[in-house]
């Protein structure tokens, strides 16, 4: 089609600016409801990612090779030998920023005559301040810092059941490898406020030496965490550290964040069903609407169509110049709807709206919606594919009318 | 011997009303010669539109045979049908029937555009289908922001400015009153001196038949008779 049959499209659809304008809102609602949509499940996503990679530790774990296709609680007392020496070998790969054994544990804590079940981890103060979530959860008291000290930091829940506070102390109790049961006075230094709620019930940190003394693992490791340079691939790191331990011929084996999120990825399965259901009605609303516009201008133009028709035109001329429209008011409500977007989106991140806690966790966050380029061009693509299947069918019934039926409509 | 402009045999068009069929024309036979004037006139049911239509190839015939400048058309498709419209014929309607959104010229070019011109030549030659018609110099006006006279020569301008061998005009003075019409049918007959044109009117308005000199009158869908006066030209 040449420049003058776009021309024309373009005037037809001022025709009736009001209608135009009303149908090409509609196009402009749906395309900012995408990319704000997309804007904020990637918040949520990169959010939730982030929380649970530095629950974790880390972005992989080294684990022992028996902990493969078990889970944490399955694996905690499969101990990785030679701790120490592993986590240096592992923090000389060129992808790691940062490498820490960290030990799982579970048992009870008591405080007083109250006994409460925990979640236990025995880590490197320093490391673990410097790459998780801990030391943003410090809701009282002072991050652990002496790597030796019998000092313990409980989750909120936890220290809430158990009616402690900083300064108090508790026994940790827990099973060790062999059977036994052994326990150790400490002393609470810090009370978090640990953004899961489930893990803020559980939550206990203890230093690497007094919980390897605790589980009788000395220079053992549940796992050492890894902590991933900025911008490295995950798949190709985990590849190249299976590959180091492998020749290393190191009993070990590295599992990934992702392998031991399964919640997150349920999250995103969750979110991306409700997206993709949000973005069909979206779309059906958009298609009715743009296609009772374009039917309602083939009415209203059947005689002129008859014209065209009998001077000449061919009815795929006709059909395309049904569709141009449709096409037209596609680009033209996504170009307003992107520019719409970002008005929108720069006043919502501005007003810093705060959310309430999501299910689950324990505190919620302000609303901030990011900026997707990739969301702006696929809401692009589908806004106008969605006009142009709307503009269809009526395009397709102005092809078919009879020239003779055309001019004498009334 | 050069093949007459048009030549119909035994057309008939019958039409379903409910259950019943209704004859809109039966059994016309019409030859036109090239550059011939003439007029379908008789009341309104007679059929003048109908058969208009079917030699317009608007329309397709029940049964019968049509020849335009010696092309059997009846077998042709909707394409070829289009194609002769466009590159053979030109249609003047009782109302203007202009595309509201485009100017004087961009009307009159859009015969052209079909055609897929090129730009410039469209709009050279819409000029001077304008100015033939005496609306130079109003080129970028747009239909409502012109008289119903006015609006009616764009639509004689976009019929002839393709250069056709016959233009069919079905009612065109209709919507016009007497001094209009009367400027209309003058262009007319201008445009058929100058330029050769044939021209075959659809008609029961008497300004028009009585001026011109071939007059075939149609009565129940059928020819009753073909009448000409020795005038030549109107």
């Amino acid at each position: 089609m040449t420049l003058r049959w776009w021309r024309l499209a373009a005037r037809n659809l001022l025709r009736h600016r009001r209608r135009t304008f009303l149908t090409g809102s509609i196009v402009v609602v749906g395309y900012v409801a995408a990319t704000m949509t997309a804007g904020f499940v990637a918040q949520t996503f990169g959010g939730l990612k982030d929380i649970t990679i530095r629950g974790q530790g880390g972005h992989l774990r080294v684990v022992s090779a028996e902990a493969v296709g078990k889970t944490d609680e399955e694996a905690a007392g499969l101990l990785l030998d030679d701790a120490e020496e592993l986590t240096r070998s592992v923090a000389t790969s060129p992808d790691v920023r940062q490498a820490m054994p960290r030990l799982s544990f579970f048992g009870l804590v008591a405080h007083g005559d109250r006994s409460v079940g925990y979640m236990g981890t025995g880590t490197v103060p320093a490391l673990e301040k410097s790459a998780t979530l801990a030391a943003e959860a410090v809701a009282e008291g002072t991050f652990l810092s002496d790597p030796e000290a019998d000092e313990v930091m409980l989750g909120g829940g936890l220290a809430r059941s158990l009616g402690v506070t900083v300064g108090g102390l508790v026994t940790v109790m827990t099973t060790t490898p062999d059977g036994g049961l052994n326990a150790v006075d400490a002393e609470v230094v810090a009370v978090l406020r640990w953004p899961i709620k489930e893990l803020d019930d559980r939550v206990l940190f203890l230093p690497y030496a007094p919980a390897a003394r605790l589980l009788k693992a000395e220079g053992r490791a549940t796992s050492i965490a890894v902590t991933l340079k900025e911008g490295t691939d995950l798949e190709r790191a985990a590849g190249a550290l299976r590959a180091r331990l492998h020749r290393t011929g190191t009993p070990a084996a590295v599992k990934t964040w992702i392998e031991s999120a399964p919640f997150y990825v349920a999250v995103k399965r969750l979110y991306a069903a409700i997206f993709l259901f949000t973005g069909l009605v979206l779309a059906t609303v958009v298609v009715l609407a743009a296609a009772n516009t374009m039917t309602m201008s083939v009415f209203e133009r059947t005689r002129e169509i008859g014209t065209l028709l009998a001077i000449g035109m061919e009815r795929g001329q006709v059909r395309r110049l049904f569709l141009a429209e449709g096409l037209l008011m596609g680009l033209a409500g996504s170009v307003a709807g992107a520019v719409a977007s970002l008005l929108i989106r720069a006043a919502v991140n501005a007003a810093r709206i705060e959310l309430p806690p999501p299910p689950g966790a324990t505190s919620g966050g302000a609303l901030h919606v990011e900026l997707i380029p990739l969301a702006f061009g696929v809401g692009f693509v589908l806004m106008t594919v969605t006009l142009l299947v709307a503009s269809w069918w009526p395009a397709r019934r102005a092809a078919r009318l009879d020239p003779v039926e055309a001019l004498s409509h009334v | 011997m050069t093949a007459p402009l048009l030549s119909a045999t035994a057309l008939t068009r019958t039409y379903a009303v409910g259950e019943e069929r209704v004859v809109g024309v039966r059994d016309a036979a019409l030859s036109l010669e090239r550059g011939e004037l003439a007029v379908l006139a008789g009341p309104s049911g007679s059929g003048k539109t109908t058969l208009l239509n079917l030699l317009g190839l608007l329309d397709r015939p029940d049964s019968g045979r049509l020849e335009l400048l010696g092309e059997d058309v009846s077998t042709l498709d909707d394409r070829g049908r289009a194609r002769l419209r466009r590159e053979k014929l030109g249609f003047v309607f009782q109302s203007h029937q202009l595309v509201p959104v485009l100017s004087a010229e961009e009307n009159v070019a859009l015969a052209l555009w079909i055609r897929g011109l090129p730009e410039a030549e469209c709009r050279v030659r819409a000029r001077a289908a304008l100015a033939a018609v005496g609306l130079a110099g109003m080129e970028g006006r747009r239909p409502d922001a012109m008289s119903g006279g006015q609006r009616q020569r764009v639509a004689v301008a976009r019929a002839i400015v393709g250069e056709p061998a016959l233009v069919l005009a079905d009612e065109p003075t209709a919507s016009l009153d007497s001094e209009t019409a009367a400027r209309l049918l003058d262009l007319f007959d201008a445009l058929h001196a100058e330029k050769g044109i044939a021209f075959l009117f659809s008609s029961h308005d008497p300004r028009i038949v009585e001026r011109v000199p071939r007059r075939v009158r149609l009565v129940d869908g059928r020819i009753a008779s073909d009448e000409r006066t020795g005038g030549g030209a109107t």
